[in-house]
């Protein structure tokens, strides 16, 4: 302690270690000057690029769509064979594919459906599901469900039980997206809490996806997870399910929650209002 | 003889102490702005990716989303009440209601409200939690498009009082606490809700989102349409200053959970518990902070799991003082906030029982929010003694001020990248290099003033000074033809 006191109070140490301190200082501005311009730079040159790639992809999905362009000829030019290898190229291929697919039905998304797996975006996306990275995972379900690839359904089920948020939402959409209502069922054996968020965003995909048929949806109150049969209320709720109506009120005779005994009685209320 | 060598090398002693306490300070407090710095771009990284991920239709279109009370206080606000009170209640969000207290203005507000929503006197049964001011009239809108709007006016009774009634008549559970002048993102309330519904076994108490400052940007019915940063040297620090402390700090607190200040611009809470721990205390000007830490100490104290949210998207702009004399009563208000807040609250200070809130982050308001003012005008004046006696090293003077005056300008640039790296609010290469310019006159311009305020703020405390002041505002610059 006497050394170190004497050391301080010996005063040798204040010069260099100010002189240190500012030039570390002011190396960091430096650094992070340049990292600013250079991030102003990349982000110009990304729009760029990316605005120049959106012209050729829609010439290219213009092609798939109506005039049934097939993806070997598309890569015999030289020039888009090499474009194709360019990450940036590919990700907005893949993201002007989707944003068709999203509007076109029948025919013409068939046609896209085929070139999604024809021009191996299919394999970007099973990359992306198989990431470590969880953001990555998302992208590739977004992907993979928006382009009807079925079999990755099993995988979806299993990354439902993950506990990070936006990929159980993005998995459980994704199984919406593929299967319908079927694609919950699978809900009734989870074993966490499913936050009212996460509840709100499946009965949002259910009411903005085309389901055929809402059977099954009766199941989610027969989980033992409190959060599972609160969320089949509220989808009988919000999708106005009235065929479910002696569900309900078995579940309002038989829970010992208060909770969901409450929740039951304002979907009864509900339902026969509908009525 | 002997006694004077002695009392010299006390003095020496003391002289030395003194000055291992300083740099051990200088040292704690640079440290912990790069360590919160860290945290804050490290949440920050995470919540944008997460983020990517959400859609906010799901709030939207959805029966179940939370219900809000929006309770906006007005006081003498009739240059801007219309248009302020249209743009709340054009909002994307389907269940909530604005509540505006008119605190007994002394000009046309109310008469402007009446005429402009077609208002009509209603009976209400309050159930009073709160006691406050004498509530003079309850209006609603006769017209349907209008039936979001409750107009409450009252007795003045401050900020404070004002958003007690708006508690105490709010029919919905979470209430959302704005000032009336501020210019509201349209996507706010969607982003504030989402985290009520997040609950991971912890019940949410409270929610905050960022402000920015809206000088010289452009407005256009009650929306933001243009990001500008100001020519005038004050508001164009002052933008600077909002980024670091909102992007560089208050998220960091949000991933330590010791987040203690929600700004009283835009914040949610959850009205069960606020009224539970008392509403707002009327008797401080630093309303938005003490509620926080109240309804946290209320938390902790009856041992029930709960967390406090933040926001990092700029979802609320407000106006920043321009000239030095509002600006000086504005910090003065905060410093007397602030003491008054760690006042009413002295026993959380280093206490176990609150544990991160009683062991860091009020402490850390302590030492570098309240007391930091004070040790560097006594620094001042330590360095002028010297100066007086000529003991003063200048070398070493200098580079200790070159020191703090690099830190400062490193750290302002880290604000500016971590912006470039998420919102990027601030596109134009003008302004980019207007904020780099701001960033170096800040600590010889900006920094000396600030301290003078929270000085004057420390006099004003001793004073005895509970008023707010006026706040002379200049208004938004307006989108021809709105």
């Amino acid at each position: 302690m006497e050394r170190l006191w004497g050391f301080y109070t010996d005063k040798t140490w204040v010069e260099p270690f100010l002189v240190f301190a500012i030039a570390f200082f002011a190396l960091g501005t430096i650094m992070m000057f340049m990292a600013l311009v250079f991030i102003r730079y990349r982000r110009i040159r990304r729009q760029e690029l990316v605005k120049e790639y959106q012209a050729t992809v829609e010439e290219i999905l213009m092609g798939v769509m109506f005039t049934d362009s097939i993806f070997a000829t598309i890569v015999n030019d030289e020039k888009m064979a090499k474009l194709f290898k360019s990450p940036l190229f590919r990700q907005t291929l893949m993201d002007g594919t989707l944003n068709l697919h999203r509007n076109y039905e029948g025919q013409y998304a068939e046609n896209l459906e085929k070139f999604y797996a024809e021009s191996h975006l299919i394999r970007d996306s099973f990359k992306k599901i198989k990431s470590l990275n969880w953001a990555k995972k998302c992208l590739g379900i977004e992907e993979l469900a928006e382009m009807q690839v079925t079999q990755a359904f099993d995988t979806l089920v299993e990354l439902s039980k993950s506990s990070v948020r936006p990929l159980k939402i993005a998995a459980i959409r994704g199984c919406i997206k593929l299967n319908g209502t079927q694609g919950l069922v699978h809900l009734v054996k989870h074993k966490d809490p499913i936050d009212t968020w996460t509840q709100l965003s499946i009965i949002h995909a259910l009411k903005k996806g085309d389901i055929e048929t809402t059977k099954g949806i009766e199941k989610l109150l027969t989980s033992s997870n409190k959060s599972v049969v609160s969320l089949g209320l509220k989808v009988i709720q919000a999708l106005k399910l009235s065929d479910n109506f002696p569900a309900v009120i078995q579940l309002h005779s038989k829970t010992q929650s208060d909770l969901i005994k409450s929740e039951a009685s304002r979907v009864m209320a509900k339902l026969e209002n509908f009525n | 003889m002997l006694e004077a060598i002695n009392f010299g090398s006390q003095l020496s002693m003391a002289v030395e102490i003194y000055l291992v306490l300083i740099l051990l300070y200088a040292v704690t407090i640079m440290g912990s702005y790069l360590v919160l710095g860290y945290l804050s771009v490290k949440e920050l990284k995470d919540y944008l990716t997460r983020n990517s991920f959400v859609n906010y239709e799901v709030l939207l279109s959805s029966e179940f989303s939370p219900k809000l009370s929006l309770i906006a206080p007005a006081y003498n606000e009739g240059l801007t009440i219309e248009e302020n009170v249209k743009s709340l209640l054009s909002l994307n969000y389907n269940n909530y209601e604005v509540i505006v207290v008119n605190d007994g203005s002394k000009d046309n507000s109310m008469e402007i409200l009446i005429k402009t929503y077609d208002l009509e006197v209603v009976e209400m049964n309050l159930d009073i939690k709160l006691i406050t001011k004498r509530i003079r009239n309850i209006y609603r809108s006769k017209n349907q498009a209008y039936k979001k709007l409750l107009v409450v006016d009252k007795d003045n009774g401050g900020k404070a009082d004002a958003l007690n009634v708006g508690l105490n008549i709010a029919q919905n559970p979470y209430a959302v606490c704005i000032d009336v002048d501020c210019i509201l993102d349209k996507d706010s309330l969607l982003k504030l809700a989402k985290p009520f519904m997040e609950n991971d076994g912890k019940r949410v108490i409270a929610t905050g989102g960022v402000v920015r400052i809206a000088n010289q940007c452009v407005i256009k019915d009650g929306r933001l349409i243009e990001v500008n940063v100001p020519d005038r040297m004050l508001p164009r620090i002052q933008v600077l200053e909002y980024l670091r402390a909102f992007l560089l700090g208050r998220m960091a607190w949000e991933r330590l959970d010791g987040l203690l200040l929600i700004s009283g611009a835009f914040g949610a809470f959850d009205k069960e518990i606020a009224i539970q721990a008392g509403g707002y205390d009327t008797k401080t000007v630093g309303e938005d902070m003490e509620l926080v830490v109240r309804m946290r100490r209320y938390m902790l104290e009856n041992k029930l799991p709960y967390t406090v949210s933040y926001i990092p998207d700029p979802l609320c702009w407000t106006e920043a003082p321009e000239n030095a004399t509002i600006f000086k009563k504005q910090r003065s208000r905060w410093m007397r906030g602030t003491i008054e807040t760690l006042f009413i609250h002295k026993k959380m200070f280093m206490n176990p029982k609150y544990k991160l809130l009683g062991m860091v982050s009020v402490p850390y308001w302590t030492f570098f929010e309240f007391l930091a003012p004070l040790i560097e005008f006594v620094g001042i004046l330590i360095t002028l003694v010297f100066l007086a006696f000529g003991l003063l090293n200048w070398k070493l003077f200098l580079l200790l001020i070159l020191f703090v005056y690099v830190f400062a300008v490193m750290f302002s640039v880290l604000g500016l990248l971590s912006e470039e790296l998420t919102y990027h609010k601030y596109p134009k290469i003008k302004d980019f290099l207007k904020l780099l310019g701001a960033a170096l006159i800040e600590p010889i311009y900006f920094h000396p003033l600030g301290v003078y305020s929270a000085l004057v703020g420390y006099w004003e405390k001793l004073m005895g000074k509970k008023t707010w002041g006026e706040m002379t505002r200049q208004g938004f610059q307006k989108k021809p033809g709105s």
